[in-house]
């Protein structure tokens, strides 16, 4: 299961969640989205091996007029997707303990949501809501967040080096490369 | 905005499809899937990170899944750069592409001229309330990039650790040759 379907893509995989909200709850939802840290200090940062994510709260379908059908959501859903490394039972440990008491505080508003102190009972719970894609691309599926930001440090460093390095003899270029670049 | 962290922009889409259209939605994720021209373009538009469909017959609710009316087509994905040149590009180098996944949905005016096709996604999108990225400065051609820089630079340490200064200053020389459309 964890690397089957069209949710991977080199080694990268896809998660989808849909979780119905509990109807009253769906403002103070928001609220708790709302006040999380971003960057470095928001809750996907401790969840290792993560590329991207995000929470939605979809209030309602839209509807596109005559002569499609209305159709109404009995409640609001949250979505949660990620882009990740590896395989889908990993992520799953790293979401739930990475997330620990924020990823309570946020799937806490959805129906039936057990709490992160139980693993089975939570894997469960995130694998019911589960949305299997139809088609998954990424443009580096084969590389992962750490080797993504090992090389772009490369490359920030190599572009600095060549700019300091202008104009050194072939000595202190050696010297000074091996300084900066050791093996 | 929480659509966008650094240079990256979500886009979360989903749309109802016609009664009639699922299976074609299924020959062409299916192509998507197997033929691998299709997802060549994806790659040649170079500022997509990550991207997924799915089809949604039931809506996940813990049980057998809510069932609506309509199949839904849901989309999602992280890119670089700004909504309006995301949409632009989409029509522009891709149209028969976005014309087969999305003429299965109701409303949709198809994907030339541009001003419609943005006014359907607009109106069918959802703003993400929390959206994260593990290196938000980075954009998908310097990712890219950053990877061919790693693996040469790997390969010149190794094969100039012996070399004398005259020899290594030369090789240096190659190196950012080689590697200049890549900083």
């Amino acid at each position: 299961m964890s690397r089957a379907g069209h949710d991977v893509f080199g080694q990268a995989g896809a998660l989808t969640i849909l979780a119905p909200v509990e109807p009253a709850r769906a403002g103070d939802l928001a609220e708790v989205l709302d006040g999380l840290g971003t960057g470095a200090d928001s809750p996907l940062a401790r969840v290792h091996g993560t590329h991207f994510a995000r929470w939605v709260i979809l209030d309602q379908l839209v509807y596109q007029g005559p002569p499609q059908r209305r159709d109404v959501w009995d409640a609001p859903r949250l979505l949660f997707t990620s882009n990740f490394d590896g395989s889908l039972e990993d992520h799953l440990r790293a979401l739930r303990i990475g997330l620990g008491p924020d990823g309570d505080a946020i799937f806490g508003h959805c129906t039936g949501y057990p709490g992160s102190a139980g693993p089975a009972a939570w894997n469960a719970w995130v694998r019911a809501r589960r949305v299997p894609s139809a088609l998954f691309f990424a443009a580096y599926g084969e590389q992962t967040v750490e080797e993504v930001r090992i090389n772009l440090d490369l490359r920030a460093r190599l572009i600095a080096f060549a700019l300091e390095a202008q104009g050194l003899e072939p000595a202190a270029l050696r010297a000074r490369f091996k300084e900066v670049f050791p093996l | 905005m929480a659509n966008v962290e650094g240079k990256a922009t979500a886009i979360t889409v989903m749309t109802p499809v016609k009664p009639w259209a699922r299976p074609v939605l299924e020959l062409v994720f299916w192509a998507g899937r197997n033929l691998t021209f299709t997802l060549k373009k994806l790659e040649d538009l170079s500022f997509i990170h990550f991207a997924r469909w799915a089809i949604i017959s039931r809506f996940p609710d813990g049980g057998r899944g809510e069932r609506l009316y309509h199949t839904y087509l849901f989309f999602e994905s992280n890119f670089n750069g700004s909504w309006d040149e995301y949409i632009d590009a989409f029509s522009e180098v891709v149209p028969g592409r976005m014309k087969a996944i999305w003429d299965t949905s109701y409303g949709f005016p198809g994907p030339t001229p541009v001003e419609p096709f943005k006014a359907y996604i607009r109106r069918n999108e959802y703003v993400a309330n929390h959206y994260w990225s593990a290196y938000p400065g980075a954009a998908t051609s310097e990712i890219i990039s950053a990877r061919r820089v790693a693996q040469a630079l790997d390969g010149f340490k190794r094969r100039t650790s012996g070399l004398p200064p005259e020899a290594f200053a030369a090789a240096y020389a190659r190196l950012l040759t080689d590697v200049q459309a890549d900083l």
